[in-house]
């Protein structure tokens, strides 16, 4: 069992708080991605998890010890940095069994167990002699994770882990972090701004946002209904489209670009935004709604057509046959059983759904 | 030429090709060899100068080179004074200055690089202040601080006022800023503190920098002179340069043979040094951009 619990967690640099009263659960075995853009707060609330940054105030909960003065070493954690931190001096083995060699008090033989399993589990038996310059990032971002591993600690923290590697590298490193998690039955505190990374490997995501916590939900649940509009455009790519609407009697809502208003099904209280993930368009001739085509980038298997509706741009993914050319007037359908409803004024959901 | 199969056609091209780099390397070699031997010329002159007798040393008709070798200069060199007892002085004075230097300057260095403290960056400043000023410009307040300590006269007086130093500090500390705090924090993941840290991750890092620290400061105190001379007044106590010195300013005048002779004792324990670890040095110097 490892279960890690931050209670009213927040963090000041000279009275300026810049992390505000986190509160989050993370269930054992569960894989937990942080995100948000960066200067959110993410990376140092996991800083304050390792014991790297003090807590200012609040509690941390680590299977259910109070952790919140205890030095790093002490938590039972383990961290994979961004740049990896890999010793430049010392072997791939002996970057693994350093921390073993300073926190515990095991025998070599079982140390040396361990390191080989850990090098089997990650397929690096061959570069154990090897020193860091002599690996490629791939293959160092596995000694990093490595070092983590052979410590067996209650609970792993990533930070951005796969940012320095490229593109088709870091698609396979997600994989193998997948099934990692899946295969050792990890405990995962994972920091990235990647929504993509966000989305693939959380089985819970926590949205962050100028230091504030603004959803926690399974990744799927997060897309379909964001909490407020901050965690509607930074989770999906392309981003959610968001259509300012005034808001009329019995739940009709207008734009200058709608032929009619639309009816929400619901009473509202002020004006409302409507937000409308790409997929959620269609062109159609007689479409509800009416706009001019800016812009339309064909992708390979689909197009991504930016249309004005008045001021509003919104994002339309439709198949690359049916892409309109840029400046031309358009029909857009709407998928209302899909599309949500934001309070104009504060940007939160009013409800999911309609 | 190299044993990779070359297409024919190709083979006389890359001859050639390969011919011009080695000839570009001649060159080079014909514009360096006088530099190396204008280089070397003055420490030729005192090796050629300790093996000739006192009179073909102001002979104009006598050669460069001395008609017969004269190897007895050395040993009657060192009958005139102490040199065994000089260089033992020399390197346990020159050793101890380095051990001490490279435990004070590392402390410093670390904490100046990655501590926290009240006034940190005023006393930085004064480190530096310390490197500007010219050392003739501290000697009479460490001779009185020295003589106050009852030392003059002794090692330690040739010792203790080098004990730290502010231009160390300040090439260690530059150093240590370069290493990525991730590292730290890894360290201390790991279970290192303050002193476990700076021993596993940061000194195997910086080892260029304590090399080259290291050449630069045994060169000054070996080498050193004005210090040692004004604390010393013992056969017992002096180093290496000051008996040279005293040698220099015999009454009869200057004897050159058994000066060179001396010189060379001096100077050898250094270019030995020096040869053994070349290698080592000029990559150091390289990788520091100490000159």
């Amino acid at each position: 069992m490892a279960t890690v619990q931050l209670i009213n967690v927040s963090k000041s640099y000279d009275k300026v708080e810049t992390v505000h009263d986190i509160n989050l659960n993370i269930e054992d075995k569960e894989f937990m991605v942080l995100v948000g853009p960066s200067g959110c707060g993410k990376s140092t609330t996991l800083r304050m998890i390792a014991g790297l940054e003090d807590i200012t105030s609040g509690q941390l909960l680590i299977d259910g010890r109070d952790v919140t003065d205890v030095a790093p070493q002490k938590r039972d954690i383990a961290m994979v940095f961004q740049s990896y931190a890999l010793y430049p001096h010392m072997t791939a083995y002996n970057n693994m069994a350093f921390g073993l060699r300073k926190t515990t008090t095991l025998a070599k033989s079982e140390i040396d167990r361990r390191v080989r399993e850990a090098a089997e589990i990650l397929h690096i038996t061959d570069l154990l002699e090897r020193r860091p310059k002599a690996l490629s990032g791939g293959e160092r971002q596995r000694v990093a994770i490595g070092r983590a591993l052979v410590r067996q600690p209650k609970v792993f923290l990533f930070d951005e882990p796969l940012s320095n590697l490229d593109a088709k590298l870091r698609n396979r490193m997600r994989g193998e972090l997948k099934r990692l998690h899946q295969e050792l039955g990890l405990t995962v505190i994972y920091v990235t701004h990647d929504q993509i990374e966000a989305m693939t490997l959380g089985t819970r995501v926590a949205t962050m946002s100028k230091g504030h916590l603004q959803q926690v939900g399974a990744p799927m649940d997060i897309y379909m209904n964001p909490a407020n509009t901050f965690v509607a455009t930074f989770i999906g790519s392309p981003e959610m489209s968001l259509v300012h609407c005034r808001a009329g009697a019995g739940g009709l809502i207008g734009h200058p670009s709608f032929n009619a208003e639309i009816q929400t099904g619901q009473p509202l209280a002020g004006d409302v935004i409507l937000g409308v993930r790409p997929e959620e368009f269609s062109f159609s001739a007689r479409g509800m709604a009416r706009g001019r085509v800016e812009r339309a980038e064909l992708i390979g298997a689909e197009a991504i057509v930016e249309v004005m509706l008045d001021k509003d741009r919104i994002t339309v993914r439709s198949p690359v046959s049916d892409a309109p050319k840029p400046g031309s007037d358009v029909g857009v359908n709407f998928d209302m059983r899909r599309a949500r409803l934001f309070d104009a004024r504060n940007g939160q959901a009013i409800a999911s759904g309609i | 030429m190299s044993d990779v199969a070359i297409p024919a056609a190709a083979a006389p091209v890359a001859a050639r090709r390969e011919n011009r780099r080695r000839g570009g390397i001649r060159w080079l070699h014909l514009l360096m060899a006088p530099l190396a031997l204008l280089w070397m010329s003055p420490l030729i002159w005192i090796v050629l100068t300790s093996l000739k007798t006192k009179a073909e040393v102001f002979d104009p008709n006598a050669g460069l080179f001395p008609a017969v070798f004269q190897f007895g200069n050395y040993p009657a060199t060192l009958t005139v004074a102490p040199f065994d007892t000089y260089l033992i002085n020399s390197i346990i004075v020159t050793g101890s200055i380095l051990a001490s230097q490279l435990v004070t300057i590392t402390l410093a260095a670390y904490a100046f690089a990655r501590l926290e403290f009240p006034l940190k960056k005023l006393l930085f400043s004064l480190f530096l202040l310390q490197v500007m000023f010219p050392i003739y410009a501290t000697f009479l307040t460490n001779f009185v601080t020295v003589r106050e300590l009852g030392l003059i006269n002794s090692l330690p007086a040739m010792i203790v006022p080098f004990v730290a130093s502010g231009y160390g500090t300040f090439m260690l500390r530059q150093s240590f800023r370069q290493v990525p705090s991730d590292l730290s924090d890894a360290a201390r993941l790991d279970g290192c503190g303050h002193l476990a840290t700076l021993w596993h991750v940061y000194l195997p890092l910086v080892k260029p920098t304590l090399i080259a620290f290291g050449i630069i400061s045994v060169v000054t105190h070996w080498n050193d002179y004005m210090w040692p001379l004004l604390v010393t007044n013992s056969d017992g106590v002096r180093t290496l340069p000051i008996g040279l010195g005293l040698l220099a300013k015999a009454d009869s005048g200057a004897d050159w043979t058994r000066l060179m002779a001396g010189t060379m004792i001096v100077v050898s324990p250094l270019l030995l040094f020096f040869v053994i670890f070349q290698r080592r040095f000029v990559d150091s110097f390289m990788h520091t951009g100490v000159k």
